[in-house]
C-alpha cells in the first residue's frame, strides 16, 4: 500500500505549481478564482486552528477579517502596505486575545452562537462609529493590481497551511485534541486548557485579519456591514465541514467546491446558492458528521481491515 | 426628548410593553425546545417569518383578517415543527454521541435551515420589505395614543403567555416538560414519554413563534431576514429568564423589551442593534445561569 504522506506531500507539490504558474497565465479570470480559492483556503485553515482541533466551533470568524480590512483601509497610503498587512494581523490576534479569556469560557453551541453575535456588535459598533464620522464607505485609491494582490495571498493560504500543519503535528495540537475529546480529563491529565485554548484562538485569528486586509485592496473600497459580512463565517464553516478532518487536506475539498459553486451562481443567483449552502449544511450535519474526507478514512479502514 | 420626559411617557412604556410581550412569545419555544431537547433553534425567529408573511397572504389575497388567521398560522407552523422533529431531529436524537458536540453540530443544522427558509423566501416574495394596512385606527387615552393593531397585539401576546403558563402550571404535560428539561435520561426512568415532551414543546413552541409573525406583520414592515435579530432577542430572554423557566422568561422579556424601547428612545435607533447584541454578549459572558438562578435551586 502507498504511504499516505507521501501522497499527501504529492498533492500539496502539485498544488504549489499550479498556483505558482497561474498568474503566468495572464488570465485576470483565472486569476481571480485562484485569488478566491486562496483566500477561502486560507481562512478555512486557520479557522480549522480554532475550531477543528478544539471543537469551540466560531461562527464569527469574519470579525478578524473586518477589523483587518479596516486597519488596511484607515493606513492606506499613510504606511507601507507591508506593515499595514502586518498590523492587521496583529490587531486581530490583539482582539481575540483581549476577548478570548471570557469568550472561551462558554461551551457548546454557546460558544458558537456567542462568536456570532460578537463578530455582530463589532459591526454595528464600527458602523456607528463611522456614521458618527459623517462617513458610509471609504474608497481607496491607487490599489495594487490583482497579480500582486494574488502573491501576497498564495503567501497567506501557504502560511496558514504550514501553521495548522505544524499545530497538527506538535504537542500543543495533542493537547487541543485531548481537549476536544474531554476537557475534563484533559485538565486532569495536566494540559493547561485556557492557555491552550487561548492560544489556538489568537493563532486562528492572525491569518484571516491579514487576509481581511488584502481582500479590502481587491475590492477598493470599504463598508463594515459589507467586511464584517456574515456569510463569510457560514462560507467559511461550510467548506471546513464539507471536508472534514482536523488537518490541512481536509478544508481543500470543500473549498473547491463551494469556489466552484459560488463561481457559477453567486452572481446570478445568489439565492440558489445561498439554498444549496443550507441544504449541505443540513446533509453533512446529519448524514456525514465527519466530511467527506470522513467518509474516504473510514472506508480505508475497513478495506484495511478486510486485507488483513 | 429629555431623561425625565422619556421615562414618564405613556407612549414609551406602552412601546416597551408591547415589544416585551413579542419577544415574551417568541422566546417561549425557544426555551422550550432548548430545554427539553438541548438543541439551539437559530432558525426560530424565521418561523415568526414564516408567519408574518403567512398572514400577509391570507389577508392579501384571500381577504382573511389577521385576527382570525392566526389560527390558521399557528396551526401551520406548529405542523412545520413535528414535521421538523420527525423528519430530522428525531434521529439526530437517538444517535449515541458526546453532548457539547451534537450540540454545536446542531446548531449548525438550524442555521442551514435558516439559510435555506430565507432565501426561499426571497425566491418567493422578493427581498423587499412588505407591510399591509389592518385596523390602523387610532385610539386615545389621555395623551396615549395607539392604533388598534397595536392593542390587539398587545393583548393578543399578554393572553398567549398566560394560556401557555397556565397550561404549563396545571396540565400533566407541564411537570413532564420540567423534568425532561432537568435530567432527561431520569425523566424517562420515571415513564415520561421524552419524545412526547420533545413534540409537543416543538408544536408549541413554533405555533406561537407563528402567532408572534401574524402579530408583527400587522404593526411593522417584515422582510425575509427579520428572523435572526429576533432569535437573538429571544435567546437573551432564555439566557436571563433561566433555561426552562418560563415565568423568569416573561420578566426577562419585558426587562428586554424596555432596555430596548427605553435605550432607543434615549440614544438613536442607530443604537438599536448594538443595544441588542451588546447585551446579548454580556449576558453569555456575565449571567450564563440567568438572572432569576438562586430561586430556582434544585
Amino acid at each position: 500500500m502507498k504511504n499516505p504522506a507521501s501522497g499527501d506531500k504529492i498533492l500539496w507539490a502539485i498544488l504549489a505549481v499550479f498556483f505558482l504558474a497561474l498568474p503566468f497565465m495572464k488570465q485576470d479570470y483565472f486569476t481571480g478564482i485562484g485569488l478566491s480559492f486562496l483566500m477561502w483556503l486560507a481562512l478555512t485553515q486557520s479557522w480549522s486552528i480554532l475550531s477543528k482541533m478544539t471543537g469551540y466551533i466560531s461562527l464569527g470568524h469574519v470579525v478578524f477579517y473586518g477589523l483587518g480590512s479596516y486597519i488596511v483601509v484607515v493606513t492606506w497610503q499613510q504606511v507601507p502596505l507591508w506593515l499595514a498587512i502586518a498590523a492587521s494581523g496583529l490587531a486581530s490576534a490583539v482582539f481575540a486575545a483581549l476577548v478570548g479569556l471570557p469568550v472561551l469560557r462558554v461551551r457548546g453551541p454557546y460558544f458558537v452562537i456567542l462568536t456570532f453575535g460578537l463578530a455582530e456588535l463589532v459591526k454595528y459598533v464600527l458602523l456607528a462609529v463611522e456614521a458618527s464620522l459623517g462617513i458610509s464607505s471609504r474608497l481607496l485609491f491607487a490599489t495594487p493590481d490583482i497579480t500582486e494582490i494574488y502573491w501576497i495571498m498564495l503567501g497567506l493560504a501557504a502560511a496558514s497551511t504550514l501553521l495548522l500543519e505544524a499545530v497538527h503535528r506538535s504537542r500543543f495540537g495533542h493537547g487541543l485534541r485531548s481537549l476536544r475529546e474531554n476537557e475534563e480529563a484533559a485538565e486532569t491529565l495536566g494540559v493547561p486548557i485556557a492557555r491552550y485554548k487561548l492560544v489556538a484562538y489568537v493563532l486562528s485569528a492572525i491569518i484571516p485579519g491579514m487576509v481581511g486586509g488584502v481582500m479590502a485592496l481587491r475590492s477598493t473600497y470599504f463598508e463594515a456591514s459589507q467586511a464584517f459580512d456574515a456569510m463569510i463565517s457560514i462560507n467559511i464553516i461550510v467548506m471546513a465541514v464539507i471536508g472534514g478532518g482536523d488537518n490541512a487536506r481536509g478544508p481543500l475539498i470543500g473549498v473547491a467546491f463551494l469556489v466552484a459553486l459560488s463561481e457559477l451562481f453567486w452572481a446570478e443567483a445568489p439565492q440558489f446558492y445561498m439554498i444549496i449552502l443550507g441544504l449541505l449544511m443540513i446533509m453533512f450535519v446529519v448524514k456525514l458528521p465527519d466530511g467527506l474526507l470522513g467518509v474516504l478514512e473510514s472506508r480505508k479502514k475497513k478495506l484495511g481491515g478486510r486485507a488483513l | 426628548m429629555s431623561f425625565i420626559e422619556v421615562l414618564s411617557s405613556s407612549q414609551i412604556l406602552f412601546a416597551a410593553l408591547l415589544t416585551g410581550a413579542i419577544y415574551a412569545i417568541v422566546a417561549v419555544g425557544l426555551n422550550m425546545v432548548y430545554g427539553t431537547m438541548r438543541l439551539l433553534n437559530v432558525a426560530h425567529g424565521d418561523i415568526v417569518m414564516i408567519g408574518a408573511y403567512a398572514a400577509y397572504w391570507l389577508f392579501t389575497q384571500l381577504g382573511i383578517p389577521p385576527v382570525a388567521s392566526m389560527f390558521v398560522v399557528a396551526i401551520f407552523c406548529a405542523l412545520i415543527g413535528a414535521a421538523l422533529y420527525k423528519l430530522l431531529l428525531k434521529k439526530m436524537l437517538a444517535r449515541p454521541g458526546d453532548v457539547p458536540h451534537l450540540e454545536a453540530r446542531s446548531l449548525l443544522l438550524f442555521f442551514g435551515l435558516s439559510l435555506l427558509i430565507q432565501n426561499l423566501v426571497v425566491s418567493l416574495q422578493t427581498a423587499t420589505p412588505r407591510a399591509y394596512q389592518y385596523m390602523d385606527h387610532v385610539y386615545r387615552i389621555s395623551n396615549l395614543a395607539m392604533t388598534g393593531n397595536r392593542l390587539l397585539a398587545l393583548l393578543v401576546a399578554f393572553f398567549l403567555c398566560l394560556a401557555i403558563a397556565a397550561f404549563l402550571r396545571w396540565n400533566i404535560f407541564g411537570l413532564a416538560l420540567r423534568a425532561v428539561i432537568e435530567r432527561t435520561d431520569a425523566a424517562r426512568i420515571v415513564g415520561v414519554d421524552v419524545e412526547r415532551v420533545h413534540l409537543i414543546s416543538l408544536v408549541i413552541g413554533f405555533g406561537a413563534a407563528g402567532v408572534a409573525g401574524v402579530l408583527l406583520s400587522m404593526m411593522e414592515q417584515f422582510s425575509p431576514f427579520m428572523g435572526f435579530s429576533l432569535t437573538i432577542a429571544a435567546f437573551i430572554v432564555v439566557i436571563l429568564g433561566g433555561l426552562g423557566n418560563i415565568a423568569g422568561g416573561f420578566a426577562a422579556a419585558m426587562i428586554l423589551g424596555a432596555i430596548e424601547t427605553y435605550g432607543v428612545a434615549l440614544t438613536s435607533p442607530n443604537m438599536r442593534s448594538i443595544l441588542i447584541y451588546g447585551v446579548f454578549v454580556l449576558a453569555l459572558i456575565l449571567l450564563p445561569k440567568g438572572l432569576f438562578h438562586k430561586r430556582f435551586k434544585k
